[in-house]
This record gives C-alpha cells, sequence and structure tokens, in this order.
C-alpha cells in the first residue's frame, strides 16, 4: 500500500513528516539542489563540522513552521477579537497551513553556491536570492505542484518571503502573520531552526535555546502600545509570560552565534577571497538570474572550478582558489574596538582607504557588518491580559547589544609591514575629517 | 548618501522629534523620516513599504540598529506595557559636528517635520503618513475626497470622517513644504 507520510531523520527535530504533496516539493530539482547548497558557506574551513546544507536546514524551518502554526491557532490561544480579525483563518485553515509548509519549504531555493557568501556584487543591479526563489516558485516545474492542490504561487511567494522583500505586495494582516512565521525578524522559525542547527553541527553550544518552551508559548498578539493610553494597531508574534526568558534565550544565542561563528574573522575572510574568485571566474563576472542556469549551478560546481584554478595558473580566479584552498589567507590586521568606535564609527573604512594608498588596494580587504535586525519589540502578554512590550519587561532584552564588525585584513606578504604602520598612523588616519576641511582640502 | 551623514541627520531628527514632544518610538521615527525623505526630498536613501502602521522602511530599522550598534542612539525602556523611546547620545551630537555643512542645510525641513510630527501620537502619524501615501499614489490633482476613501480603505479603522481631517491636515503639510522649496 502506497504511503500517504514520509518521515526523514533529522539531527534537530528527530523527525521531519511530509505528506505525498510535500515528498513531490522535496524530490523537485529546486529542492534537491539544496543538498549541494552549504548552510554556511566555507566556515567548515574554520568549525569542520559545519558541511550541513540549505536542504535539512528547510526540512527543518517546515518542521517548526507547523509547530508555531498549530499552537497560535489553537482556538484556546485566539481571543474573541483575533478570530474576528483573522476571518482568513477561520475560513480555509487547513490551506493555509499546507500553504506555510510549502513555503517554508522553498524558503531558500534561490540561494546562490555558498549561500550569503557569495550574494553581494555577484547578481545583476537590483537581483536578490529572494527575487531567484520567487522565480523558481512560480517556475511551470513547481506550478504544477501547486496546480495539483490548489494552491496559489503567489500565496507561497508571499509566505516565504515576507513583506520586506516584496515590497511592491500588499499583505493581510494574517499574511503578515504567517510570513512572520517564517521569516520573522525576532520569532521566525528560519532563524529559529538556522541558530540550532548551525551551533549544533559547528560544535558550539551558543545557539542553544529550549525552543520547546518558547514555541508552546508563542501567541499572536496585538502589537505592544507604544504611548501612554494609546494601544497599538496591527497583530504581530509574541510570547506569553511564562515564555519570555525563553525568547530571551533566542536571541541571546543570535546575538552570540553572529559574534562568535557567522562574524569570525577567518570565515569572513574566506567569504572574501570566495567572492573575489567568482567574479573573475563568472561568465560576465556574475551569476545567470535564468532559473535554468541557477538550478545548474551549486556549491560542487564551485569547488571543482576552485580547484583547477588552485592547480592552472592561468586560469581564471587562480589566485583567490590559492587563497582559499591552500589557507593563504589574508589575515585580520584591524579590528573595531570601542576606542577608535567613539572617535570614528567607521575607522575600519578609514583604515582600509589609508592603507590602500600607502601600500596599493590589492593587499588588503574591508569588511563590515552592522546588525540589521530590528530590536526585539515583540509583544509579552502577562498574566494580567494586558500586552506590554517585550523590553518594558525584561532586563535583559533592551542590555543585549547589536553586533557590528569592522575588520580590515592584509595579504601575508605584507601583513608585518602594515600592521607596524597603522599602529603609528592610526590616530591621525581614523580622525573624520569636518565637512569644512574636506571643503577646504578639495579648494 | 553615505552612512555617517544619514547618522548626522537621523539623530538630528530624532532630537527634533523629541523636542517636540514626540514619544519617539521606532514608529515615530519611521513616519517622520518618510516625510523627510519623501515630502521634503531629504535623500537619505531608503526603501518605503505600507505595513503594518503604514509607510515603514526595513531599511530604516537596519540602520537604527546599526546607529544603536554604533553608540549613536540608544534605547530608553519604559515602564509596562509601553515600548520604548529612542533617544541621540553626545557621540550623536560629535558626528553631527563633524557634518555640521549637511545638518545645516538639512534643518529646516527637519525642523518642519518635528514640528509638524513630533506632537503627534501613532494613530494620528499613521493616518497623516498613509494619507501621503495614497497622494502620491493617487493621479494629480485627485480630490481630497478621493483620497480620503482610499486611506479609509487602505486602513478600514480609520473611519472616512478621520480620512477626510488627515488629509486636510496632509494637505497644510504639504503646503508648507512647498514654500519651505521655494
Amino acid at each position: 500500500m502506497a504511503k500517504h507520510f514520509h518521515e526523514i531523520r533529522d539531527p534537530i527535530h528527530v523527525f521531519v513528516r511530509l505528506t505525498s504533496a510535500e515528498r513531490e516539493m522535496v524530490d523537485s530539482r529546486a529542492f534537491q539542489r539544496l543538498r549541494h547548497i552549504h548552510q554556511l558557506a566555507l566556515t567548515y574551513l574554520v568549525y569542520p563540522g559545519a558541511t550541513h546544507r540549505r536542504f535539512e536546514h528547510s526540512l527543518g524551518v517546515m518542521e517548526l513552521a507547523t509547530r508555531v502554526f498549530d499552537v497560535v491557532t489553537r482556538d484556546d490561544n485566539l481571543n474573541h477579537t483575533l478570530r474576528s480579525e483573522l476571518g482568513e483563518l477561520q475560513e480555509r485553515r487547513e490551506y493555509w497551513r499546507s500553504t506555510l509548509r510549502m513555503a517554508a519549504l522553498c524558503h531558500d531555493i534561490g540561494h546562490l553556491p555558498f549561500s550569503h557568501a557569495a550574494e553581494k556584487e555577484l547578481l545583476p543591479n537590483g537581483w536578490t536570492h529572494e527575487q531567484l526563489t520567487a522565480a523558481l516558485v512560480c517556475s511551470d516545474e513547481l506550478r504544477s505542484i501547486w496546480n495539483k492542490r490548489k494552491i496559489q504561487s503567489e500565496d507561497v511567494v508571499k509566505l516565504a518571503l515576507g513583506p520586506k522583500e516584496l515590497p511592491k505586495e500588499r499583505f493581510s494582516p494574517w499574511e503578515t502573520i504567517l510570513a512572520e512565521i517564517v521569516v520573522g525578524d525576532a520569532l521566525g522559525v528560519d532563524r529559529m531552526d538556522y541558530l540550532l542547527r548551525d551551533s549544533h553541527h559547528a560544535g558550539v553550544a551558543y545557539g542553544r535555546f529550549d525552543h520547546y518552551r518558547l514555541i508552546d508559548t508563542m501567541r499572536i498578539l496585538p502589537s505592544p502600545p507604544m504611548e501612554d493610553e494609546e494601544q497599538s494597531d496591527g497583530l504581530a508574534l509574541g510570547v506569553e509570560e511564562g515564555g519570555l526568558q525563553s525568547a530571551e534565550a533566542l536571541l541571546l544565542a543570535r546575538y552570540f552565534m553572529f559574534s562568535q561563528v557567522y562574524c569570525h574573522p577567518v570565515r569572513r575572510i574566506y567569504d572574501i577571497h570566495l567572492k573575489d574568485f567568482l567574479k573573475e571566474w563568472l561568465p560576465a563576472h556574475m551569476f545567470s538570474t535564468e532559473t535554468d542556469d541557477h538550478l545548474k549551478m551549486t556549491d560542487t560546481e564551485v569547488t571543482a572550478a576552485m580547484r583547477l584554478a588552485d592547480r592552472d595558473s592561468g586560469h581564471p580566479g587562480h589566485l583567490h582558489a590559492r587563497r582559499i584552498l591552500r589557507r593563504e589567507h589574508f589575515k585580520p590586521i584591524y579590528q573595531r574596538n570601542p576606542s577608535d568606535s567613539a572617535i570614528n564609527p567607521e575607522a575600519g573604512r578609514a583604515v582600509f582607504f589609508a592603507l590602500c594608498d600607502k601600500f596599493g588596494a590589492d593587499s588588503f580587504r574591508h569588511d563590515r557588518y552592522p546588525q540589521g535586525s530590528g530590536t526585539p519589540d515583540l509583544p509579552v502578554l502577562p498574566r494580567n491580559g494586558k500586552v506590554a512590550s517585550s523590553l518594558a519587561l525584561s532586563q535583559v532584552l533592551d542590555r543585549l547589544p547589536a553586533v557590528s564588525i569592522d575588520y580590515v585584513f592584509a595579504d601575508r606578504v605584507i601583513e608585518k609591514r602594515a600592521a607596524a604602520w597603522i599602529d603609528k598612523h592610526r590616530d591621525e588616519v581614523i580622525r573624520p575629517k569636518s565637512e569644512e576641511e574636506s571643503h577646504g582640502q578639495a579648494s | 548618501m553615505d552612512r555617517l551623514h544619514k547618522a548626522a541627520l537621523i539623530t538630528r531628527l530624532v532630537q527634533a522629534l523629541r523636542a517636540h514632544g514626540s514619544w519617539c518610538g521606532e514608529t515615530h521615527i519611521q513616519k517622520a523620516t518618510y516625510f523627510l525623505q519623501e515630502l521634503l526630498q531629504v535623500p537619505l536613501g531608503l526603501q518605503f513599504i505600507l505595513y503594518k502602521h503604514g509607510p515603514f522602511s526595513f531599511d530604516l530599522r537596519e540602520d537604527l540598529t546599526g546607529f544603536r550598534a554604533d553608540e549613536l542612539l540608544r534605547l530608553e525602556p519604559q515602564p509596562p506595557p509601553y515600548g520604548p523611546k529612542f533617544a541621540a547620545t553626545e557621540r550623536a551630537a560629535y558626528i553631527q559636528g563633524i557634518y555640521s555643512q549637511t545638518v545645516a542645510k538639512y534643518r529646516p525641513q527637519i525642523d518642519l517635520v518635528a514640528t509638524q510630527l513630533g506632537p503627534r501620537r501613532v494613530t494620528g502619524l499613521e493616518r497623516l503618513a498613509t494619507g501621503l501615501f495614497v497622494t502620491f499614489d493617487a493621479a494629480a490633482g485627485a480630490t481630497v475626497e478621493a483620497r480620503a476613501e482610499a486611506l479609509h480603505g487602505l486602513k478600514p479603522h480609520v473611519s472616512p470622517e478621520e480620512a477626510r481631517a488627515a488629509i486636510h491636515e496632509l494637505d497644510e503639510i504639504i503646503r508648507q513644504a512647498e514654500t519651505l522649496a521655494c
């Protein structure tokens, strides 16, 4: 007898269960390609265990999205007002549950080889991997899967990408909540899964938090009020008061994973060398946005090309491939510190340009990453029933620093000389010039 | 506009909003910045979309977090149940000093926005900012009635009367902005 449910073993969630329709999606070319896209790009060169792929992450996101959906839409977790505001939930609960699961599966299918590492500068102007995801979801191959199940591909795109990536789309409150379940800034399951999974594979404990407790306490709530006696309009994903510590743990996990793993300086310089390699190796110096080309291009093709380039000095990208494969990466010679940041928040940029002027641009790379996600101002439902801002109730969240990195890397050949020069000239290099001074010099 | 020039202007806006009585949570800054860029043509390079409380920029949210990381802005938690306020730091004043010409150039625009929007609460800001959004979206010369209807359509919790009043108020702000541009 044919099975209607399928089970996949998973190191984080134990089992991920799929319907036959979802299995068809998993078996599609777009999803199978994710078996060959490393979740953390070249991080395995620093943390050898971090060889996991977007394939299992996407399955994990589907699993967690379903758990959250089932909790927040449970009848006893919705009050009367919410039920009336979320008419779409009442009318088509099963439709939205299936669509959410599909969206969670699809949310990463547009990723370029090596995930984020190579995205910027390697796509034509205005393109992002999210747009590639949208194009693939609406492709003929996947459309046939949606059509059989009466799922609208546009709904899958909306829930997989959210309002941030689809500025021209209008989202209903219900669609906004569903997209928030997948890609939300504070409590999105994409983030939950990658923190748990990345820490597991990297072999670090920083990313762990009690996601069982967190999910069990998640609720759809009115946004926290912002001013005296004014109740905010709009709904958001939040937690019951009993889940606040688990939410704190998630946000602390994010902070530690960013500061210790994702922003590790050697990992960051490998990303830059990879980007340099791709710029030289790719035809037209960027990735194609044609879906067929995209489906053919994975980490495997890029790695094979790097190995060729490493052995052949005439191959495009030879130098950069060597830097990666022979571990001849540039070394950090400057990094952000509180004293310099007080003088110039963009001190690394100033140092980088000064070094390029002095020694030549080829020997240096600059990497600046200010944390993008917002303050974790999520609604919390206390026992008195009056929704409050998490930042008003938590003594942890308002003290949580935002991650901000600013590195300058140097070729090993010049590293010591450059570091000595910067030590000597640091004060004058990082001091920002006022506009009066700059204009005076220009004239 | 590079990041530090933008920091000088946004932190200056935060100070001006607070000086005019704004609560100065993220939503207040979002709406004020929308007016500053879209109506008063201050080139901050932000993309705005229609979101929960009207026009909203994820780029600006990222900038605000980045400015906190650089200690140019700080959060002031409020007693439950309220969300936090933003405040500019001493370091922001230092950056504004370095980019004093840019701050001086856009000071009239910042002052106009702060004067007009600073005293308003979130509900009022949502109506005005969404009103401006529908005004840009509407055909040139669209009537108050047509724009009020569009505003009510986007935000059904804003009654038609409230929408009309908001569009009238908005038109007065637009008139002042045009005067400033002359």
